[in-house]
């Protein structure tokens, strides 16, 4: 069945559309960079990258590359190849190494 | 429009210090990729660079030489990814490409209603607004209020053709030459020919001479 | 099945659960085959790890505007095309 990707003719979004551009993020092109090379490499492909984008149960809360984010972690996961909790130790880390709260 | 590639310059992976969810997680999956040997950092940086060398102004050479050359027209039209290699545009990978002919009866519009299948290949990173999900629902639906807000209103009696890429084909449109270009050389015509209109939803324009 | 170009096919209302390539906007619509793209993996095996099942055919199917949406907005021509896998489609 269809799913909150699902948009063509849905009626959710009669709203102008914003031609506004922001200026790509340094995480942005990494979590873009990450995906496609994992793809490349054959360790996932762009149809399962999907299906986890698909999936994903605050799809319509978040931002396209936090989409991508979200779903290669997933998919990471999904194989064994990271543990959520490896990922939430390091991110952890990293949050205080740059003075973050 | 610049030379191909060279008019955004980005440092590496960059140093960008984001602290959202998001941006911390994928720093994290960086980091014990590498650690675990699944992805090298060098793999990281050639996709980056690889994306950071696309953009519109590739879409706008080709057009330029179709406008020019009617031979690497139909290549263009019928072998996509060859025609590119001759002007330097690597567009291999697993995707194939297609493209679509806008005409004084036919006027094209590309969207991907599924996720946002978008050239990158060629054309690069997609925008913002073409992600949207109000342009995702809508440019199937009403294309010609979509082509309107972005200024451009084709007559009743053209032909709105949509192409919603749910597949493993990228499209592309060949926008038609504006009128009073005729003296105009390659280089100056690449400038005429804006990303949006490589989408459909605009046209090019001479500035002298508008549709 | 093989579908000619220009025959008439209708994309079927299939119940699939998981990822399809089929948006819903189409299903139980009538159009017709314009370009017949050659044989695919089908993204609904790719998608989970099934890369050795046999490929599909793809096409592109178009369709009249006004079939697609009650009161469309646009000129009588206007049409879109979509690239849709064999197993959805049926002759019309």
């Amino acid at each position: 069945m269809s799913g909150p990707h699902d948009l063509g003719g849905a009626k959710d979004f009669p709203g102008p559309i914003d031609k506004s551009q922001h200026e790509v993020e340094d995480w942005e092109r990494l979590t873009d960079a990450i995906t496609t090379a994992l793809d490349g490499k054959g360790i996932k492909t762009t149809d399962q990258h999907r299906r986890a984008v698909e999936s994903l149960e605050n799809y319509g809360e978040l931002g396209y590359y936090e989409r991508w984010a979200a779903a290669t972690e997933k998919l990471l996961v999904e194989k064994g190849i990271l543990t959520k909790e490896e990922i939430d130790e390091r991110a952890a880390e990293i949050e205080r190494e740059w003075g973050g709260e | 429009m610049s030379e191909n590639g060279h008019d955004h310059p980005h440092p590496g992976s960059g140093t960008g210090k984001t602290t959202t969810p998001h941006a911390l997680r994928i720093r994290a999956m960086e980091g014990l990729l590498v650690e675990k040997g699944v992805l090298t950092e060098a793999e990281i940086q050639d996709r980056i660079s690889y994306m950071d060398s696309r953009s519109p102004a590739n879409g706008a050479k080709l057009v330029a030489r179709a406008w020019t050359d009617e031979g690497f027209k139909d290549r263009l039209l019928t072998d996509t990814k060859s025609a590119a290699l001759e002007l330097g545009i690597d567009a291999s990978g697993p995707v194939e490409f297609i493209v679509v002919e806008n005409t004084p009866e036919i006027r094209n519009l590309i969207v991907c209603t599924l996720c946002s299948c978008y050239p990158r290949a060629i054309l690069g990173r997609p925008p913002d607004w073409y992600k949207s999900f109000e342009y995702r629902s809508r440019a199937v639906k009403e294309p010609r209020a979509v082509m309107r807000e972005f200024g451009f209103e084709p007559s009743e009696n053209v032909e709105v053709r949509v192409h919603d890429s749910t597949a493993d084909i990228r499209y592309m449109v060949l926008p038609m030459r504006p009128e009073g270009t005729e003296g105009m050389g390659e280089e100056e015509l690449e400038g005429l020919v804006s990303r949006d209109s490589l989408v459909g939803v605009a046209v090019p324009k001479n500035s002298a001479n508008h549709e | 099945m093989i579908f000619a170009e220009g025959e008439a096919v209708r994309v079927r209302s299939l119940e699939k659960s998981g990822h399809v390539r089929t948006p819903s906007y189409v299903r139980g619509k009538t159009g017709r085959i314009s370009r017949l793209l050659g044989g695919f993996k089908n993204p609904e095996d790719l998608a989970y790890g099934e890369y050795d099942r046999p490929e599909k055919e793809l096409y592109r199917v178009a369709f009249r505007q006004s079939d697609l949406w009650r009161n469309y907005e646009g000129g009588p021509d206007d049409t879109l095309v979509i690239d849709i896998y064999e197993h959805w489609l049926e002759k019309a």
